[in-house]
């Protein structure tokens, strides 16, 4: 069975509500996403996490390199001048993604799988119409968060974690 | 009392440490493992009174190490801290012997609601 569009399965309301829970609980209570379009830097880094099942694609997370690094101190409550440690932004980036992606997929049709989180270039989206975008403004820095069918067809094989 | 502390991310591992002791249960041992086969085998070294396991975990899931755990007779408590909080995870979960599921993302009260009863 494949599912429609995410357009009729999820809206940026419903993304960007899941956002804010996540960033309260993730980052501090009081850790807003302010829902602003805001142009992303020229250089950016994705966390996403892929779900595969009737509907197809991936929950990314988009920000500047230096957003993720302040993400990371957020989430790790290591405010500077603490360093981070080897992996840590990889790691806090990835885990973001991933409980994005765990709230999105409980709302999708069932049953689908949810990879586990990988961080890099951002993945080619599919159809315009297969991708629900949030663009938000946390703390000065412009990120975006979608919804975005896959470019190409997913292999459940790769995911590791059957449900 | 111990408590093992699962889960392949070590920043969710220090979240889930952090949000226990924000939670009131900060006088008990904590022992972490990476994935849920190293779980497993710290069920088995450790001996804890209490794991707490994400699901979506490589080697082995949270989900498999608990089967596994129930099928070489270990009856140690288990509950998952999960990203997928989903009806269907919920029963699946539970079928396999889990007393509960705390939905990430999580904050002490969804730990303290889980827990108390659980942990003296």
């Amino acid at each position: 069975m494949t599912a429609p569009p995410i357009t009729e399965l999820i809206d940026a309301g419903t993304v960007q509500g899941i956002a804010d829970e996540v960033w309260v609980a993730m980052l501090g209570e009081d850790e807003f996403l302010v829902p602003l379009p805001a142009e992303l830097p020229t250089e950016t880094v994705s966390a996403w996490v892929s779900v595969s099942g009737p509907w197809n694609g991936a929950v990314v997370l988009t920000c500047a390199p230096a957003t993720a690094e302040e993400l990371t101190r957020f989430v790790l409550q290591a405010h500077p001048p603490e360093l981070l440690e080897n992996g840590d932004v990889t790691d806090a980036f990835g885990e973001l993604a991933n409980v994005l992606g765990g709230n999105v997929k409980s709302l999708l049709p069932g049953p689908s799988k949810l990879g586990l989180p990988e961080v890099g270039t951002t993945p080619s989206a599919g159809s315009p119409v297969d991708t629900c975008r949030v663009d938000a403004v946390w703390r000065g820095h412009p990120l975006s968060i979608t919804v975005q069918g896959a470019a190409a067809p997913v292999h459940p094989e790769r995911n590791e974690v059957p449900l | 009392m111990k408590i093992l502390v699962a889960d392949d991310s070590s920043v969710m591992r220090k979240i889930v440490i952090r949000t226990l002791r924000q939670a009131g249960f900060d006088d008990h041992d904590v022992v972490e493992a990476e994935n849920g086969r190293d779980a497993y085998d710290k069920v088995g070294s450790e001996k804890p009174d209490l794991v707490l396991s994400d699901w979506n975990m490589p080697e082995m899931t949270g989900i498999e190490c608990l089967q596994a755990l129930r099928n070489s007779g270990s009856q140690v408590p288990f509950g998952f801290v999960t990203s997928e909080g989903s009806a269907e995870m919920r029963e699946k979960a539970a079928d396999a012997g889990a007393l509960f599921l705390i939905a990430k993302p999580f904050n002490a009260d969804s730990f303290a609601d889980a827990l108390d009863g659980i942990l003296a």
